[in-house]
């Protein structure tokens, strides 16, 4: 195991390593740099201009700026943004990836529970309603182009029904009054999520541990409770207005991220365990007497979890883009959004930091799904 | 042996069942009957294909989707199975029949503990109160099966090829069920290992009292470890007998061909007849007597009509021209080309 993570660290740091080189040079290789913004303005002489772009040390040689940056990327400080000036890169980053982090892993637990859910069922009970309807519309939603998705949501459900904010993270007219900033309020939603997740972990582990299946069955209600619970405490708390608009805003986006991925998952899903029922074990499972529904849920699609596990690394990739396309449409102020606007404006050290940022969070998503599935199948283990 | 009087547990009456196939329906098990007692010990014997494992997933109930149960019963205390709700089926299977499967090494599950395993059966049955009570009981099948109790917590992938054998063994004791089909249960073994299990699997039988149906393709297996033998050729019951008859004088000269193309663990090596050819397509089985293509007592009688049933003792076969008691050695010996 130790073995396995030193490997892993050292592939990280190489890879992280060619991430910002290429970042850096794709960035430079437009035309034009930050300064070009100002520098265009025909009033300002030829010497303030060049002043400007040696203040953004933009004068230097691209070897040398290449190591500035590199420089201040190891040490992990990655500089004062260009663009947010006089904002530390880290700052800026600090505030927007928790936003994307949660748009991004919300989206991708339900679209896996979703597909996965789906998909043994209708494996499970091939050539029905539920098959046909499943397969065909999530398929389509898979292939659909996503901004004209999106879109179309946006229409339906804030346009037309009026039901949900258009974009944005906030509505600035709830927060006009309000005495703490969204950031805090945020940052104790996540905690509070993050603190109920432990909960309903431990209460799963704990009653398992008991070994008695009559006891097992209370954590659902057990779970249940806690949330309302979370939910009266937020409710009567000063901030739980606010909590309240944030939580409409993320509503829509999660739900399109959640529609155009869930089709994956539930596709490799029915295929493995078009495999799996085949299975002797499966069969054993049957002889054994055991009710239809553990034989499913607990020998076939148990087993038909291992290749979707792994694909999930896969698709990680394809909800990283996604998520880019969907803040933008929903304006939503995160990671993605941020790198799109700092590369267009060439604001350097900002790109090289939300680049860095976003190769991170692959590769420790790359080390989770590792890590689950050494958990998930007892024949694997990491030397 | 066992008395013979004991009342049957398991009867199975003229059961049909064919596979339904874009070729056509493949005729697996045809007009199969058989009686099985308290504490007996079956053997079906048969080449590959000849619908010994479909004759097994009729007595649990578990078929494939294509399969269709033409005709038949089978009955277990006067109780047709074959008529029974989803439900009551779930609590027959393990607690009345049980399977110790043709293929062992996929029959456990690789995510989970092989205890685990056990002690679900034992759970989905509520055998046992507790999961401690049932760890208990896995410990004592596996100590009975000769596994220590300590690999209850360890994964199948960790087992050998012969305790994976013990293993399914020891998973289909776990309910006390009353018969055992043990179908191929040694083939991936080697021959030491393979004769070791099938005296200890004996040795269970008849500590517990058990009807145990063997399935092999391998008679001389199959008589070492049983006092009834049915043979099995085309989907179709071709003779049935006490052990010892058949083996001293088989009726069908299948039988007789069977017992050639097979050198006996026990006795001296004695190669009598070769079986040439392969079983017949059982889409569209040849007419008369299904063996006749391959049977060197055909005549033009077999290759037209269904053959009787001649009894003899305790045996009996479907044959036009059954073998003589004596004539075993030379007409069988006529037939080595
Ligand atoms: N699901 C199925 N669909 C179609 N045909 C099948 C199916 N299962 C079995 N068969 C056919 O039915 C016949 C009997 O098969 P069965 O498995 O019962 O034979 P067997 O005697 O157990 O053979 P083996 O010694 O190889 O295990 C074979 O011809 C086989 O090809
Ligand atoms: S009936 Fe005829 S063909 Fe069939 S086994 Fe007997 S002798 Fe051979
Ligand atoms: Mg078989």
């Amino acid at each position: 195991m130790t073995g396995y993570l030193v490997r892993r660290a050292g592939q990280m740091v190489l890879t992280l390593f060619l991430i910002i080189t290429v970042a850096f040079f794709l960035v430079q290789a437009q035309p034009g740099d930050y300064a070009s913004f100002y520098a265009l303005n025909p009033d300002l002489p030829p010497d303030v201009r060049e002043q400007i772009r040696a203040s953004f040390g933009l004068d230097k040689p691209l070897w040398e700026q290449y190591l500035i940056h590199l420089k201040n990327t190891v040490t992990g400080n990655f500089g004062v943004s260009f663009g947010h000036f006089p904002r530390p890169v880290m700052d800026v980053l600090i505030e927007r990836v928790p936003r994307t982090a949660v748009l991004f892993l919300t989206a991708t637990v339900f679209s896996f529970y979703i597909g996965f859910f789906l998909g043994k069922a209708i494996a499970w009970r091939r050539g029905g309603v539920l098959e046909y309807t499943a397969t065909i519309s999530g398929a389509t939603l898979f292939t659909v182009f996503t901004p004209a998705f999106a879109l179309m949501m946006i229409w339906i459900f804030s346009f037309r029904l009026g039901w949900l904010p258009v974009g944005k993270f906030l509505d600035p007219l709830v927060w006009r009054h309000a005495d703490v900033t969204a950031n805090h309020v945020f940052g104790q939603m996540l905690l509070t999520a993050f603190l109920f997740t432990v909960f309903a972990f431990l209460v799963l582990w704990a009653l398992r541990k008991t070994g008695r299946v009559a006891l097992a069955r209370w954590a659902g209600p057990l779970i249940a409770v806690g949330a309302v619970v979370v939910l009266l405490l937020w409710s009567i708390s000063s901030v739980g207005g606010l909590a309240l608009d944030i939580l409409k805003h993320m509503v829509l986006p999660i739900v399109t991220l959640t529609l155009i991925s869930f089709a994956g998952t539930m596709l490799l899903t029915r295929n493995s365990m078009l495999e799996t029922v085949r299975e002797d074990y499966v069969m054993a499972a049957r002889a054994k007497g055991l009710p239809e529904k553990q034989v499913r849920d607990r020998h076939a699609a148990r087993n038909a979890l291992l290749p979707v596990v792994t694909s999930l690394v896969y698709s990680l990739i394809f909800a990283i883009d996604g998520s880019v396309i969907i803040e933008v449409v929903f304006s939503w102020p995160g990671t993605g959004l941020t790198l799109l606007q700092a590369v267009r404006t060439e604001d350097l050290p900002l790109v090289m930091g939300a680049m860095v940022f976003i190769g991170l969070f692959s590769l420790l998503a790359h080390v989770i799904v590792d890590i689950l599935y050494v958990y998930l199948d007892p024949r694997i283990r990491y030397q | 042996m066992t008395n013979p009087q004991s009342a049957p547990v398991l009867k199975v009456v003229d059961l049909s069942l064919r596979y339904l196939t874009r070729g056509g329906a493949v005729k697996a098990v045809q007009d199969v009957s058989f009686e099985l007692a308290e504490g007996q010990a079956l053997g079906l014997v048969g080449e590959s294909g000849c619908g010994k494992t479909s004759v097994a997933n009729c007595l649990m109930r578990l078929l494939p989707d294509n399969a269709q149960l033409v005709a038949g019963q089978v009955l277990i205390d006067g109780q047709d199975i074959l008529s029974l709700t989803e439900d009551k089926i779930r609590e027959y299977r393990w607690q009345q029949i049980a399977m110790v499967f043709q293929a062992a090494m996929n029959a456990l599950d690789p995510v989970y503990k092989v205890g685990q395993q056990v002690v679900e059966a034992i759970e989905a049955h509520g055998v046992e109160a507790t999961v401690s009570l049932a760890r208990e009981r896995v410990a004592r099948l596996f100590r009975m099966v000769g596994l220590d109790p300590a690999l209850m917590d360890r994964y199948p992938h960790e087992f050998s090829g012969g305790m994976r054998q013990r293993a399914v063994i020891a998973m289909a004791l776990a309910c006390d069920p009353r018969v055992i089909i043990a179908d191929e249960p040694t083939t991936a073994l080697d021959v030491i290992v393979q004769d070791r299990i099938l005296r200890e699997l004996k040795g269970i039988q008849q500590q517990l009292h058990m009807a145990v149906i063997y399935i092999s393709h391998d008679i001389a297996v199959i008589a070492e470890v049983t006092d009834r033998i049915g043979v099995m050729y085309a989907g179709r019951l071709v003779e049935y007998g006490a052990t010892e008859d058949v083996f001293r004088a088989p009726l069908h000269p299948y039988t007789a061909a069977l017992m050639g193309s097979f050198p006996s663990i026990a006795g001296e090596k004695r190669v009598l007849a070769n079986l040439s050819g392969e079983p017949p397509n059982l889409i569209d089985p040849p007419p008369g007597c299904p063996f006749h293509p391959r049977c060197i007592h055909a005549t033009e009688v077999c290759r037209q009509e269904i053959p009787p049933r001649v009894q003899r003792g305790s045996q009996w076969a479907d044959c036009w021209h059954p073998l003589e008691e004596s004539a075993v050695p030379e007409s069988v010996e006529a037939g080595e080309v």
